[in-house]
C-alpha cells in the first residue's frame, strides 16, 4: 500500500500556489495551497492544514488536515486529523478520525459497494429459473 | 459547600434524547420523565449480546453491541461502541466506537467517530465535534 512513512514527499503545491485542473501522480504529493479539480493516483496525497481543496480525489492513501469539498475515494486509508474537514462523500477502505475532525457526507467504508450488514451474512444459492419448468403458456399473439 | 445536595443524594447532569435539553436527574435513577418535553427517558447502560429490533432504541447512557449482537432499529445514545452489527440511524452526544467487528448501516449523527481496521461503514455521516444541544438531535414528531 502506498504511504509515506519516510515523511519526504516528491511534490510539494506550496501555500501560495492555486491550481485548476487534473492532477496526476504515482508517488506523493503534499498540499498546502489552493486546489480546485480532479486528483488521480496510487500514491499518497496529504491535504495540509490551511489547504484546500475543492473537486474529486482518487488515491491510495490520504491524510486530510486541512479542507476538502468533494469525494473522496481511496484504496488504502483516509486520515482525518483535528483539524480536518471534509464535506463530501468518502469511500476508503479503512478510516481513522481524530477527535475535532469535522465529516459530512455519504461514507462506505470496508465494503465494496455492498452494505456492511448483507455482506455478513451467508451466502445463500439464487435458484435461477429453468426455462421448461415455466408452466404458464406462451403469449402467442393471436386470439 | 455543597448545594442542592441535601441528604447525601447526588445528581447528575443528561440531555435528553428527545429535545436535547439538560436534565438534572438522580445519580441512581433508571429513568424519568423529562420536565420540557415530558417524554420518559432510560437512563441505564446497555450492553447488547443477541439481536434486539425494535422502533426506537433511545438511552441517555451509553450502548454497547457486542460481538454477538445485532441491532435492528435507529439508535439514540450517549456513546455507541459497536462490535457487531447495527442497521438502522444513529445520534450519539459523544462518540461512535466501531472496532474491528463492527459494522453500521445507516446513518450516523455524533461528535466523534473512531473506526477501526476491519469496520464495516455504510451511510450518511455527520460528525461535528461539540455541536450545541439545540441542534444535535431533532424533537421527535
Amino acid at each position: 500500500m502506498a504511504s509515506n512513512a519516510g515523511g519526504e514527499f516528491t511534490t510539494v503545491i506550496g501555500p501560495d500556489a492555486i491550481f485548476k485542473g487534473e492532477l496526476k501522480f504515482e508517488k506523493s504529493v503534499r498540499h498546502l495551497g489552493q486546489f480546485e479539480g480532479q486528483i488521480e493516483t496510487t500514491g499518497h496525497l496529504l491535504i495540509a492544514e490551511g489547504a484546500k481543496l475543492t473537486g474529486e480525489v482518487k488515491a491510495g492513501s490520504v491524510d486530510v488536515e486541512g479542507e476538502v469539498k468533494g469525494n473522496l475515494s481511496s484504496t488504502g486509508k483516509v486520515c482525518l486529523t483535528t483539524s480536518a474537514r471534509l464535506e463530501g462523500d468518502l469511500h476508503t477502505a479503512r478510516l481513522e478520525v481524530a477527535d475535532g475532525a469535522v465529516f459530512i457526507g455519504r461514507c462506505v467504508v470496508g465494503t465494496n459497494g455492498q452494505s456492511p450488514v448483507e455482506s455478513a451474512k451467508p451466502s445463500q444459492s439464487v435458484k435461477q429459473p429453468q426455462p421448461n419448468q415455466s408452466k404458464e403458456p406462451v403469449a402467442s399473439g393471436k386470439k | 459547600m455543597a448545594r442542592g445536595n441535601s441528604g447525601g443524594t447526588r445528581n447528575r447532569d443528561v440531555i435528553c434524547t428527545e429535545c436535547g435539553l439538560h436534565v438534572d436527574v438522580a445519580l441512581r435513577a433508571m429513568s424519568v420523565f423529562c420536565p420540557h418535553c415530558s417524554q420518559r427517558l432510560i437512563l441505564e447502560d446497555f450492553k447488547i449480546t443477541g439481536y434486539r429490533a425494535s422502533r426506537m432504541f433511545a438511552t441517555c447512557g451509553n450502548i454497547v453491541v457486542e460481538k454477538s449482537g445485532v441491532v435492528s432499529a435507529p439508535i439514540r445514545a450517549g456513546n455507541l461502541t459497536v462490535r457487531g452489527r447495527v442497521q438502522g440511524n444513529v445520534e450519539a452526544r459523544g462518540v461512535v466506537e466501531v472496532s474491528r467487528t463492527g459494522q453500521i448501516q445507516g446513518d450516523v449523527c455524533a461528535s466523534r467517530l473512531t473506526v477501526a481496521n476491519g469496520a464495516k461503514l455504510k451511510g450518511f455521516y455527520r460528525i461535528i465535534p461539540e455541536l450545541p444541544a439545540d441542534q444535535n438531535m431533532e424533537p421527535a414528531d
